[in-house]
């Protein structure tokens, strides 16, 4: 069991080395096919003011503890206050976002086009490694392993007595499905990466609400605790001075 | 290694300030240098012909010199750039793993199998 087995070198030239490049090609075609097809969305203007006033909202609690505590509070009333402010949503008036995606179907639209450019290539090539690399040996990975991992490595070989550590060809795939994400984010930019994350959130999310967003800013408005800096830097402005005067 | 941009805190001060856009900016710069020396390492350890443990020490050896020339481009005051030492010192670990992996298994293939 533990003998070497002898891999032939038309394998490598023919099989290894060719599966690899190929995946980092079909990587980078895959990339600038969906960014070809990236639509960029008309902004709705309604959306666009959700949109900023949160970022306005967040800018504010993130240097709430440099303006004085009256200053604070008038604009956390401008904000939170419940008869007109920006951040108040009336009860009712929240649009349903699954209802405003089956209304809108650029937005469908969209997002089959991301999907589709994900999974086409993807189907493809592991259709095209399961015609033509079926059934061998393929590469032999430099660590033993337990016989747990023989399901995962030698997908598509049914023999249990080779040794764990040697590789089929459709487990090479998934290999380097998985290994070449590095690569691309430093060939492509981080630009590839993000378009992942976001079309992992869109799947999860399905869509954001602003309504629930905006109220989510307006709680954290009115539970943050506003704690003046501004006092104590006096104080390190003096110590700072008095070092230097030393 | 790119360059790291000043993240823009005041040093003494015990409420932290951050520019937002520059600490991202210097965790994608170790980002990326942790997955350039991962696969770098990856290529190194299979020419050379390690396996096994050695291969995986290998691989922490080569992060933890990553560590020690982050932080000298850091200055070796990461409060400066970062919000925490464990940025420099874990960030992108287990992703370069992976990248490490598949090089190294290749590298060793293409060089000892065949």
């Amino acid at each position: 069991m533990a003998e070497d087995l002898v891999l032939d070198t038309a394998i490598r030239d023919w099989v290894l080395i060719p599966l690899s490049v190929v995946m980092v090609l079909i990587g980078i075609l895959r990339y600038f096919v969906s960014k070809l097809m990236r639509s960029s969305p008309v902004p709705d203007a309604k959306t666009v003011k959700e949109g900023q006033v949160i970022i306005r909202a967040r800018n504010l609690k993130a240097g709430a503890n440099f303006i004085p505590p009256k200053s604070f509070r008038s604009r956390r009333f401008y904000y939170s206050n419940e008869e007109n402010g920006l951040l108040h949503v009336p009860k009712g008036q929240g649009t349903n976002p699954q209802a405003q995606m089956f209304s809108d179907p650029n937005m469908a639209m969209d997002m089959m086009k991301k999907n589709l450019s994900m999974i086409i290539p993807q189907t493809l090539t592991f259709a095209w490694v399961n015609f033509f690399f079926s059934g061998f040996v393929a590469a032999k990975i430099p660590f033993p392993l337990t016989q747990r991992f023989r399901s995962m490595l030698q997908n598509g070989i049914d023999l249990s007595t080779v040794d764990v550590s040697y590789v089929s060809s459709r487990s090479w795939y998934f290999l380097n499905l998985f290994g070449l994400r590095g690569l691309f984010s430093l060939i492509l930019g981080d630009e590839n990466a993000i378009d992942d994350t976001q079309r992992m959130m869109q799947m999860g999310g399905m869509g954001f609400d602003p309504s629930k967003s905006l109220s989510a800013e307006k709680d954290g408005l009115d539970i943050h605790q506003h704690d003046w800096a501004l006092p104590r830097f006096e104080l390190r402005a003096e110590s700072v001075l008095r070092k230097l005067v030393k | 290694m790119g360059s790291s941009e000043k993240g823009s805190k005041d040093v003494m001060s015990d409420i932290p300030t951050f520019s937002v856009e520059n600490l991202q900016n210097n965790l994608k710069v170790i980002q990326n240098s942790r997955t350039f020396l991962s696969i770098i390492a990856g290529v190194l350890a299979g020419v050379i012909g390690f396996t096994g443990l050695t291969g995986f020490v290998f691989y922490f050896v080569v992060m933890l010199i990553t560590s020690v020339g982050l932080m000298a481009k850091a200055g070796f005051s990461a409060d400066l750039y970062f919000d925490s030492w464990n940025r420099v010192l874990f960030d992108g670990f287990l992703g370069g793993l992976m990248s490490f992996v598949l090089f190294w298994t290749f590298a060793y293939d293409l060089v000892h199998i065949f």
